[in-house]
């Protein structure tokens, strides 16, 4: 009994510590402990609320463990506190604020450090809060404060330098003055960012207000809106103003930093449109990459493919899945070409992107479905692909390799049925041996072909030749003059032989004749002078009046003289005669030269 | 150290050694040929078609060669390109049958057929002459008719014998072969300037400008057929312009085309 009473105490023990434990447990882990500040730029003297929430579903909290404060001074501490009771979808919930003051004592930039709680025996850290201590004597001199508006309209961005593609965040903030107090508020429709791809991001919750002081005057400025820009186009690039209607009440009491924005409407309540200052933004071109691996995305992202199946039929589709996972331009993300092997058909891809406008960012997810379908059986490889996008923070491109896909494909029965019933193919293989050509890769250059140049040019020098041949032929038949001038050497060459021959036999006298003629009908002859009838000395005078050489002319009157004179000279041999023929000869062929 | 047979060794050897290399080449193209048809037989597309290529890339080709490469492409039903290498089995003698009955029957599968223009005459004589005939071939006829006619003409210069015939005739031989060396240069100059060309891919987009934003003119579809026009397609470097077998004309990029 001892014993069995023993244990049914430690099970029981063991099970009522499991059923509360795990809520106790999963209630540990929603408490949320908060440091705030009621404003975190502060003149030097001004008194500022610390507030520590402590929220959850817990038993016990101690008071808050304050630290050191250096160069703030703790007013008290006993805290104010305050508490509620929530209780939400069967979830209870509490939640107790310690407020506590602090003096500012220095000007500069601080760092409250964290407090710390202690919750059911376990203990919580804050995170740190940064101040900004003015001095307020130097501000109350800076400037004149009257000159500032009560209440504007500003856009801040990220990054006034980003690059092409790269995502900035584009704050619409209202300053107002403490005494007004913003109702609503209502976007102007129609807002235009040029030479951007523009989305609004999501922010949960109402705005809050935050002081802030601008050139010695204090505001408090509120978040309304939240955008993220993504150039399109590198150069200078203008956000255009951004307009708003808001509905404010002067007159506002208190100073109240943490409540609501938003308050009930009041009877000074007015709409006044304010417009923000346009913002130019100096958009850096991309440093040049290959367009080939390059997928237009900018920002940081993770690139991965993937393949539905391994093995399939003929016909049946395969999905290739590329994703792109990150934070970006992710709707301008282009889809990376593969090359796929003979024999896929491709068909058009899927598109499917998720955007998340929450975190003050975008971000989400591209995805590409390529499906594709084989047409033939075998072992395919879909070729490794290199990819990459600009991450603006690293400033350089990543590059990713994507492993390639393998997959085979199996004869499909049904295929094969259905296209043994559509038609054979009518032509088989050529097997056997085959007659091959080498073939070259430049045509040939007609106007380099030799024989063509050949075949060109030897014609037209043929026709030259036979036409000059016929048109002397023609010359000598029809122009005597011409013909008795060309012949003129060849019949005093015969003349002169034969006076030789006669001269031989004896007869000195007519072989002087001979000579006589040969010399006087060739001068007749070229010169085209009568053949009979003439004197030697009118071939003289005919010699010079072509202006010949007058040796020349003394040689012919010598041997025309000799050859009139023969007759009387008793004694003449044929030596003499040789030696006046040979004269002539030479005579002749210089008189050939000039005539 | 020479002596007079020393010339014809070397002739001899240049000639045997020239055989030999010739030998060796088609062999070893007939060895390749037939590795890739007994890849072809087993059903192996994808490696036949690979062993086919490297032949054609050596520039060592056959009729059988481009048949084959068409068969190996139409067993894996990618179509454009078995009808490339049909129209090219086409050009031979020995295959021209076979791809003719091959090209009929992968005509019939394309899923679009674009309309045809009738060729004007003039078009369907050049294309003849450049087809059975060659450019080379013409202009040997031509210089040939030339010289016959310049050698009759010159020839009633000196005959006395119908002196007027050979006059004529020989004039209107040189006059026929000036018009022959002529439409030899016209033929070398449209086979220059024009090929043919089949798209192998599914569809693209034939557009009016040399650039992707361009105004679309027509869709081409996998097995159309074009008219290249390389002068025009030589100032740039990824397109290609071209003329529809309907008549229109538009640019192309170069990976969607092969040219024959």
């Amino acid at each position: 009994m001892r014993k069995i009473g023993k244990s049914f105490y430690t099970v029981g023990f063991f099970l009522v510590f499991v059923l509360l434990g795990s809520p106790f447990s999963w209630a540990q882990s929603n408490v949320s402990v908060e440091a705030s500040l009621s404003q975190t730029t502060i003149y030097t003297g001004e008194r500022v609320s610390l507030s520590i929430e402590i929220s959850g579903n817990f038993n016990n909290v101690s008071r808050p463990d304050l630290p050191q404060f250096e160069n703030f001074r703790l007013l008290s501490n006993n805290p104010s506190t305050s508490r509620s009771y929530s209780y939400i979808n069967g979830q209870s919930r509490v939640s107790y604020t310690y407020s506590y003051y602090l003096i500012a004592q220095k000007q500069g930039e601080f760092q409250l450090p964290s407090v710390s709680v202690s919750i059911d025996g376990e203990t919580y850290a804050t995170d740190p809060i940064r101040v900004n201590v003015i001095d307020s004597k130097e501000s109350a001199t800076s400037e004149d404060s009257s000159e500032q508006p009560d209440i504007f309209l500003k856009l801040e961005v990220s990054d006034k330098q980003p690059v092409t593609g790269q995502q900035i965040i584009t704050d619409v903030i209202l300053y107002f003055r403490d005494g007004l107090e913003v109702n609503s508020y209502q976007p102007v429709p129609g807002w235009k960012a040029e030479g951007f791809w523009k989305e609004e991001l999501e922010n949960s919750g109402r705005p809050r207000a935050e002081s802030t002081v601008l050139n010695g005057v204090r505001y408090r400025k509120a978040r309304l809106l939240q955008f993220s820009l993504f150039p399109t186009k590198s150069g200078e690039l203008e956000i255009s103003p951004y307009k708003i209607v808001v509905a404010v009440r002067s007159a506002r009491s208190g100073n109240d930093p943490f409540s609501s924005f938003f308050s009930g409407f009041g009877s000074n309540q007015r709409e006044v449109e304010l417009s923000s200052d346009p913002i130019t933004v100096d958009v850096q071109a991309l440093s040049a990459t290959d367009d080939a691996t390059y997928l237009g995305a900018v920002g940081d992202f993770d690139i991965s493919r993937s393949i539905s199946t391994s093995n399939a039929l003929v016909g049946e589709s395969i999905e290739i899945e590329t994703r792109v996972r990150g934070s970006g331009n992710i709707p301008l993300i282009s889809k990376p070409n593969y090359d796929l092997p003979d024999g896929l058909e491709i068909y058009e891809p899927q598109e499917n992107t998720r955007l998340d406008r929450r975190n003050s960012t975008i971000s989400g997810s591209k995805s590409f479905t390529d499906v594709i379908i084989a047409r033939s059986p075998g072992n395919y490889t879909i070729p490794s692909k290199t990819v990459s996008y600009y991450n603006p923070s690293r400033g350089q491109y990543i590059t990713t390799t994507l492993e390639a896909l393998t997959f085979s494909i199996d004869e499909n029965p049904n295929v094969i049925a259905a296209s043994e019933n559509s038609g054979q193919f009518p032509v088989s293989p050529v097997t056997g041996l085959a007659s091959w050509i080498v073939i070259s890769p430049e045509p040939a250059d007609l106007l380099g072909i030799w024989w063509f140049w050949a075949g060109l040019i030897i014609p037209l020098i043929i026709a030259g030749v036979a036409y000059w041949r016929k048109s002397y032929a023609e010359k000598m038949q029809t122009d005597t003059a011409f013909a008795r001038s060309v012949k003129a050497s060849d019949k005093a060459q015969q003349r002169l032989k034969k006076a030789i021959e006669v001269s031989e036999q004896g007869d000195i006298k007519q072989a002087y004749n001979l000579l006589q003629k040969a010399i006087t009908g060739f001068i007749s002859d070229r010169l085209n002078m009568p053949e009979a009838g003439l004197s030697n000395q009118d071939y003289i005078e005919a010699l010079k009046e072509q202006d010949i050489e007058e040796n020349l002319v003394k040689n012919v009157r010598m041997l025309l003289e000799k050859c009139a004179t023969i007759s009387y000279a008793p004694n003449t041999t044929h030596a003499y005669l040789k030696s006046h023929v040979g004269l002539a000869e030479s005579t002749l062929e210089k008189l050939q030269k000039v005539l | 150290m020479f002596t007079n047979r020393t010339p014809k060794i070397f002739l001899f050897l240049f000639l045997f050694g020239g055989f030999v290399a010739l030998s060796f080449a088609q062999q070893n193209a007939q060895a390749l040929f037939d590795n890739a048809n007994e890849m072809l037989q087993e059903g192996n597309y994808q490696q036949a078609i690979s062993s086919y290529q490297k032949l054609e890339d050596r520039n060592t080709v056959s009729g059988a060669l481009f048949l084959n490469m068409g068969i190996s492409y139409q067993r894996i039903d990618s179509l454009g390109m078995a009808k490339y290498y049909f129209l090219k089995a086409s050009q031979f003698e020995e295959t021209e049958q076979q791809a003719q009955k091959a090209l009929q029957f992968v005509e019939s599968r394309f899923s679009r057929q674009s309309a045809v223009l009738p060729k004007l005459p003039w078009d369907i004589a050049t294309g003849w002459l450049q087809e059975h005939i060659g450019a080379e071939n013409i202009l040997l006829i031509g210089i040939i008719t030339l010289n016959i006619g310049v050698f009759i003409f010159i020839a009633h210069w000196f005959l006395q014998a119908y002196p007027k015939v050979l006059r004529i005739g020989g004039l209107s031989l040189i006059v026929v072969a000036l018009l022959i060396i002529a439409s030899s240069f016209y033929t070398q100059y449209i086979s220059e300037r024009y090929s043919k060309a089949v798209m192998v891919t599914e569809k693209v987009s034939v557009l009016a400008e040399p650039a992707e934003e361009a105004s679309i003119v027509s869709r081409a579809y996998e097995g159309y057929t074009f008219t290249v026009d390389h002068r025009k397609s030589d100032s740039r470097q990824e397109w290609t312009y071209v003329r529809m077998s309907n008549g229109l004309y538009g640019w192309i990029p170069n990976s969607e085309i092969l040219i024959l």
